[in-house]
């Protein structure tokens, strides 16, 4: 279902869905703030599926990232940054003050990131920016996000994982593992 | 001590503070939106904030049908998300910095098919709130801790009397009384004298 008329559901904001978001039924997005940095250009941009919440989750997604969402997913106050692409599976919660990035946003080598720093500022308006690599995040089925958690660029979260709260996750997670620690590092299965 | 739901004077946020919430009339609350996620009905005191404590924006008590938490004398919450299925107790004089995580429950149970089951009943409900599914391990945090920013405390911990937990720690076993943990996990890098006279 895309409805581009689906106003979003809070006390206090009316704003209306971007025409590329396409959400299924009884999803609810709620947040004044879920779309001031939605600046995808792509044709279906953030697809979320049936019966998920959304509170205040802050969709920024560049131009041609991409984010698709499966059904049953409870997410609170999350950020999720997208240059390119973000995958989340079905029944997945995520926690409060959690990232998800599949980007560094800034190049590694020093040269690089100098020529970067001034097409950032407003000396260098409409400088092409170094390339950068992103490297999509893939979050499989019923994986259970603490909060303050950081994921970061090209991770896959196996199905049913769990990530504990505070963990930043700087390698693959395989299926029903459970994860702490900065890095996160395994310290049990789940059943 | 007003018994009734009420407003906090000049907020933007209309809703109110449930009636069971008990606050000392010296402790300073910044908006009612703090308690925007207090869905504790049962008990008579569901939250009780102590003599000249304060909890300013950001302070959240995400607090189910069956909790309780207890929030002592002079304590600064600066912007603390505590997530309660059952007990949180914090002591006086503590001092809780910027998005600090206190949580007695992960909200969901452990196996995937019975988050499942919660997850597809909870897309029926209005409000959409998780709900208590399992008894939730207490949280006990002493007298005169500091507790850093972004500290998250994981369900069961209990941190003694005059600790310091250092910035983004995450606290998965208990710390002792007068000692210095930091880390994720965190680990104990030194221990504080109680006595030390003030200078």
């Amino acid at each position: 279902m895309s409805d581009s008329t689906v106003p979003i559901d809070d006390s206090w904001s009316h704003d209306r869905l971007p025409p590329n978001v396409d959400i299924g039924l009884q999803t609810i997005i709620a947040g004044q703030h879920s779309f001031k940095r939605f600046y995808c250009q792509q044709e279906k941009g953030l697809t979320i599926g049936a019966h998920c919440s959304m509170n205040h989750v802050q969709f920024a997604i560049g131009q041609s990232g991409r984010v698709q969402i499966g059904n049953y997913c409870y997410f609170t106050n999350a950020v999720l940054l997208c240059e390119l692409e973000l995958r989340i599976g079905s029944y997945v919660i995520i926690g409060w003050n959690t990232t998800i990035t599949d980007s560094d946003f800034h190049p590694l080598p020093p040269a690089q990131r100098i020529l970067d720093a001034v097409a950032c500022s407003p000396i260098g308006k409409g400088q092409a920016r170094p390339l950068l690599q992103h490297a999509p995040v893939i979050i499989e089925d019923d994986v259970w996000i603490g909060p303050s958690v950081t994921i970061l660029k090209g991770i896959t979260i196996g199905a049913g994982a769990f990530i504990e709260p505070g963990s930043v996750v700087t390698h693959d997670v395989p299926p029903q593992s459970r994860v702490i620690g900065n890095p996160a590092r395994i310290i049990g299965t789940n059943t | 001590m007003a018994k009734s739901a009420r407003t906090v004077p000049e907020d933007w946020y209309p809703g109110t503070i449930p009636s069971n919430v008990k606050i000392d009339d010296t402790a300073y609350i910044e908006t009612a939106y703090s308690f925007s996620r207090c869905r504790s009905q049962i008990l008579p005191e569901a939250v009780t904030i102590g003599y000249g404590t304060s909890a300013y924006l950001g302070t959240m008590f995400d607090i189910a049908p069956t909790g309780r938490v207890n929030v002592g004398k002079y304590v600064l919450l600066n912007g603390v998300w505590i997530i309660c299925d059952h007990e949180v107790i914090i002591g006086d004089y503590t001092l809780c910095s910027w998005n600090v995580v206190i949580m007695d429950t992960y909200q969901a149970p452990e196996s995937s098919s019975q988050r499942r089951m919660m997850l597809q009943q909870i897309s029926q409900r209005s409000p959409r709130n998780l709900e208590a599914m399992n008894p939730g391990k207490p949280v006990h945090i002493g007298n005169n801790v500091w507790l850093g920013f972004e500290v998250c405390i994981l369900p069961g911990v209990h941190i003694g009397e005059g600790a310091i937990v250092g910035a983004r720690s995450v606290v998965q076993d208990n710390v002792e009384p007068y000692t210095i943990v930091a880390g994720n996990p965190a680990r104990r890098i030194k221990r504080l004298d109680p006595i030390e006279p003030i200078t």
